[in-house]
């Protein structure tokens, strides 16, 4: 197990692909492993205080670390526990593993992951597990769960996996869905825009679009591209 | 002051065709050897190099609006980082690339020469900022004027002095080098919703047909004496069936003639070489379309060529750019230019596993081997066909017929029935290639000191790292492709610019437009553009782009 702490408070943002794969490395190794503070290369060991206990392939990362972006960027095993808030783009593409941030996570929250799991204990903001821009598949596997709210775009263009929002969501939840499901246990904004499939249930209020037809399935469409997504409460 | 020294030089339009021989250069032309002092010179060593003029890209949408907004609609493009920042600037794309990144790697590719396909006239203070921001290479732009409102007064009238005031004034204005004509009338139907079919359809809300539009223009062209024919994109591009179109405006160049050169060029045949009536038919019309060409002594056609992998649509062709977003459900992008034309932009990729998509692979090279080396020039109609990089595969392709056994094995079969591709023996010699890449686009664009090796000629070479006497051109297809992807030097203006696919110096090339402004007398078409005005967004004072403004300006004057 590796414990990494903020020496400071940074004021510009960080880019650091941390991984659990960094556990296994030496200290010293992991001192010196790259990453960008603002538009400067630096080592990690200049930023943070790292701590190893145990051989465990699993990185807490003790404090704020909202302004440190592409945490579990690509991450295949082992677990990261994030005792603060996170940055941008926490578990993006991620494949496998686990990710467990105490506090909130910034926008881009495992976008593209095609499994592993990522649990939020506070809020999360927008385009959870949505495709980068342009591209034209966002998740494809694995599990999101966020225990308070989300912002808006939440799942576009989601293709398999599941996400769980315990709080409110925004605007735009699962546009251009094709499969996978959506969960939100609050009330959100409006749903389902060009959906082709997959599956959004909603317990709360919701804003639909007037391209779903009623079935006995739910709400069924977008109409507008001949999908057959399912948006129903529960 | 340069000597290459004994190199094996291709230069068609020299006649000379693997010949050893030494090429100098100075104050960026080449010249005659007793015109050097060989003590002054320095010696690039060629022997047992292929040695030929830098290559011109006469058909590429390097510039402009549509491009700019490809860019933006499509920001996985730009997630490919071609060169960092240093010494040269920072360059990104996958198939559209930045500005920079496009000078950079036509240089790289021996490419020196590159003409803008369709300017929209409004857009030309645009497309020449972005024009000027490549470097490397030499540069032009054709605005288009087959779907403007004036043009299609003037014709309305019956008036041919209007006309070609009005073009001569037009090219001036936009400062630039030719008349595109993009499927005449039917991006003005496009503003109503509609299309054009045919050419006898009447175009809304003007009493005039695209055959009018195409004959009309080519005698104002012809008239005007311009360096360029008219250059056409036609109607019903990317419609199965539409190979008859495109003949029938082929054939519209009979009663014409210009002994310089064609008197109209039809660009990339492939997306207008479909026979059938529908996608689940469409079949290849190119062998048909080959013959008319080959008949004909005025008419030059490209070849628009599809490279598997990723593209982006982009046309002044508005009405089937939506039709294409309708047919493949990509994004779209739609654009309206005021009274003079419009466009639009869908990313697509080609897929060798896709029937259709391997069709239109099949058909670019049919083209490219049926029709006579002297009047087809290779393009892909960058990026509509795939990217510019991948030259060097079609122009391996022409040359090996086991190339294409092989690559034919790996396409959707589809092509095995509806092309003639697989029964194709002709494989094109490395003088015909290199005339479609070199001397032919010049002598079409009418550029005199492009595209060859003659005293006199602007010193721009490319030296690959291939030796014509010693290659088996039907069975070394890999190291042909291999060589002409990165040469070993290219060389612009005399500069040697890129080395071994590194950079070396960057240089700004010219930007060449055309000033025929002598053969008319404008005052017959002020009035109507004065009245025209009223319905544009802009004054007509503000109206064009000033010579001034221009990076490196070269006028050509037709007298």
């Amino acid at each position: 197990m590796l414990i990494i702490k903020p020496k400071k408070e940074f004021e510009v943002c960080i880019e650091a692909e941390l991984t659990p794969e960094l556990a296994m490395k030496s200290v010293e190794e992991v001192r010196k492993f790259k990453v960008y503070y603002g538009n400067r290369v630096v080592e990690l060991g200049e930023l943070f205080e790292v701590v190893k206990e145990g051989e465990d392939k699993k990185l807490v990362l003790d404090g704020d670390f909202g302004r440190v972006k592409w945490i579990g960027t690509r991450m295949v095993d082992g677990e990261i526990v994030v005792k603060g808030n996170v940055g941008a783009n926490c578990g993006a593409f991620m494949r496998g593993g686990r990710i467990v941030v105490e506090g909130n996570a910034d926008d881009w929250l495992g976008i593209e992951m095609a499994g592993g799991e990522i649990i939020v204990k506070g809020n999360a903001r927008n385009l959870v597990g949505c495709a980068y821009y342009g591209n034209a598949v966002g998740m494809t596997g694995g599990k999101i769960v966020i225990e308070g709210n989300a912002g808006n775009y939440i799942g576009e263009k989601m293709n398999g996996g599941e996400i769980v929002i315990k709080g409110n969501a925004g605007d735009f939840v699962g546009t251009e869905m094709r499969a996978g499901v959506i969960e939100i246990h609050g009330s959100c904004g409006f749903v389902g825009g060009d959906m082709r499939g997959g599956e959004i249930r909603i317990k709360g209020n919701f804003d639909l679009l007037p391209t779903f037809r009623k079935t006995e399935k739910g709400w069924v469409g977008d109409v507008n591209v001949k999908g057959e997504g399912v948006i129903k409460t529960f | 002051m340069l000597w290459i020294k004994n190199g094996i030089v291709v230069d068609p339009k020299n006649k000379i065709n693997a010949e050893k021989m030494d090429i100098f250069v100075k104050n960026g032309k080449i010249v005659a050897e007793s015109d050097v002092k060989k003590e002054d010179c320095k010696i690039i060593d060629a022997s047992g190099k292929l040695v030929v003029a830098g290559g011109v890209d006469m058909h590429a949408h390097i510039a402009g609006s549509k491009i700019n907004t490809g860019r933006t609609m499509r920001p996985e493009e730009m997630r490919v980082v071609r060169n960092i920042a240093g010494k040269f600037r920072a360059t990104l794309g996958r198939v559209l690339l930045t500005a920079p990144a496009i000078g950079y790697e036509y240089a790289k590719m021996g490419y020196t020469t590159s003409f803008e396909a369709a300017q929209p006239p409004i857009g030309a203070l645009h497309t020449h900022e972005e024009l000027d921001s490549i470097p490397m290479i030499d540069k032009g732009a054709l605005p288009v004027f087959g779907n403007w409102h004036l043009v299609f007064k003037c014709i309305e009238e019956k008036n041919l002095e209007k006309l070609k005031a009005l073009v001569a004034w037009a090219i001036e204005r936009t400062k630039g080098f030719g008349v595109k004509v993009v499927n005449p009338g039917g991006v003005e139907a496009w503003m109503y919703g509609g299309n054009v079919k045919s050419l006898d359809d009447q175009v809304p809300g003007f009493n005039v047909t695209p055959r009018e539009i195409i004959t009309w223009l080519i005698r104002a062209n012809e008239e005007l004496g311009l360096p360029h024919s008219v250059h056409l994109h036609c109607n019903n591009l990317g419609v199965p069936g539409n190979y008859q179109t495109t003949i029938e405006s082929i054939k519209l160049a009979n009663g014409f003639r210009n002994p310089k050169r064609q008197v109209l060029h039809v660009t990339h045949v492939q997306f207008n070489a479909y026979a059938g009536s529908s996608w689940r038919d469409a079949a290849s019309g190119a062998a048909e379309i080959a013959k008319v060409v080959n008949s004909m002594d005025n008419v030059t056609i490209d070849m628009g060529a599809a490279i598997f992998g990723h593209a982006t649509a982009m046309t002044g062709d508005a009405p089937f750019q939506f039709s294409l977003h309708k047919l493949i459900g990509a994004r779209w992008s739609n654009k309206d230019t005021e009274v003079e034309t419009g466009a639009g932009i869908v990313p697509i990729g080609y897929l060798p596993s896709n029937p259709v998509h391997s069709l239109q692979w099949a058909i670019g090279l049919e083209l490219g081997l049926l029709v006579d080396s002297n009047k087809v020039v290779l393009t892909t109609d960058y990026p509509n066909g795939g990217p510019f990089t991948e030259y060097p595969y079609v122009m391996a392709m022409l040359m090996s017929k086991k190339m294409r056994e092989g690559e034919l094995k790996k396409v959707h079969q589809y092509v095995q029935k509806t092309t003639t591709l697989p029964s194709i023996d002709t494989e094109k010699t490395l003088y015909e290639v290199i005339h479609m890449t070199r001397s032919l686009p010049a002598k079409v664009l009418g550029l005199e000191n492009k595209g060859h090796l003659g005293v006199g000629a602007d010193a721009d070479i490319a030296i690959y790292n291939l030796n014509p006497l010693e290659t088996d051109f039907s069975n070394e297809f890999e190291k042909v492709y291999k060589s002409f992807k990165t040469a070993e030097y290219t060389i612009k203006g005399g500069e040697i610019i890129t080395k071994n696919g590194e950079l070396v110096k960057e240089v700004f090339g010219k930007t060449f437009w055309v000033d025929a402004r002598k053969k008319v007398d404008l005052e017959v078409i002020m009035p109507d553009i004065k009245e025209y005005f009223n319905y544009y967004s802009v004054q007509l004072g503000n109206y064009g782009v000033e010579e001034r403004w221009l990076k490196n300006p070269s006028r050509l004057e037709v007298v």
